[in-house]
């Protein structure tokens, strides 16, 4: 994803800080999957490893570019690592929407329908960026019905984490049309994985 | 932290949870009683039959998660292993929870 000029090399950054929380999640989440063997914590750790290899891919590729901007032949690489970032996205959003499907008991038509999407969208390249912020607000609705049940502020930063992702996705589709919008996806973005960042520094404070 | 070798890998997902769940509540129960539980405590706390405390009671002293400190009285408390094992637990759980995912 190319963006403003003058924001080249801070876009690479905020995903790059992005991956590293994206990474710290996934962990914890495998450690919580390790010790409880419940299913939808692998699909969590999954991904999040998805989510942050993406990231490190497309941050990679654009700094890459950034790096050797002399030579024009490197400029595919913004396709090849948003493509890759962008289908990564793609499955670990779906995972985590099927994630939240099991652990739902009473399963609809309609949710049945709503996991499928990403397999049936995968391959449409012009519908997919409204596909993910139909799968984020999909997540978001989730851990915002978690928070309204618990009421604590984990899961509120997970539930604001989630609600910041839709918007900074909402942010990259309207960038197709008004660049000025890339700084604001990426910033949102971030904000995103530093409330994550922030609920795991919670749960690992010594009590 | 208890060994993933403790439950053997053929029993079903839902059964370990159970189990998994069980541990950890009656570890509650004898936290919560100031690390000194009588059996009857944990028997009422953690919603069990006598069988089953009989038996879990057991199986959480091999693991080294429990012991039992009572002279006259049977007593149980946490070990250091059983104290650390707690802590990850409610790390996790609390992990989970903001997700809105169940352990």
């Amino acid at each position: 994803m190319v963006g403003p000029s003058w924001f080249f090399g801070f876009g690479s950054m905020m995903e790059f800080i992005s991956f590293v929380i994206a990474i710290a999640v996934a962990y914890q989440a495998l450690k919580a999957y390790k010790l409880s063997k419940e299913k939808t914590l692998l699909y969590l750790n999954l991904s999040f490893v998805l989510i942050g290899a993406g990231l490190l891919i497309d941050g990679l590729s654009s700094l890459i570019v950034l790096l050797a901007r002399a030579h024009r032949e490197f400029l595919y690489l913004f396709g090849v690592g948003y493509t890759i970032n962008f289908f990564a996205q793609l499955v670990a959003y779906g995972l985590l929407v099927y994630a939240y499907v099991h652990q739902t008991r009473n399963l609809t038509a309609a949710t049945e329908v709503l996991a499928a999407v990403p397999v049936m969208f995968f391959e449409r390249n012009a519908v997919t960026e409204l596909i993910l912020i139909f799968l984020l607000v999909y997540i978001a609705i989730q851990t915002g019905i978690n928070y309204s049940i618990h009421k604590n502020t984990n899961s509120m930063l997970v539930f604001g984490a989630f609600a910041s992702l839709s918007v900074a996705h909402v942010f990259f589709l309207i960038f197709t049309v008004a660049p000025l919008f890339y700084p604001f996806a990426q910033i949102t973005q971030l904000f995103g994985f530093l409330l994550l960042l922030a609920m795991l520094l919670r749960v690992n404070q010594p009590a | 932290m208890i060994p993933d070798t403790q439950v053997p890998a053929a029993k079903p997902a839902a059964k370990y949870r159970s189990q998994l769940r069980i541990y950890v509540d009656m570890m509650y129960v004898i936290q919560r009683e100031n690390n000194e539980a009588k059996p009857t405590r944990i028997l009422y706390g953690a919603n069990l039959s006598h069988d089953r405390l009989v038996k879990y009671l057991e199986e959480l002293q091999s693991l080294g998660v429990i012991q039992e400190t009572g002279i006259d009285d049977k007593v149980y408390s946490l070990t250091q292993k059983g104290t650390e094992f707690l802590n990850n637990f409610r790390r996790v759980e609390s992990f989970a929870s903001a997700f809105g995912f169940k352990i």
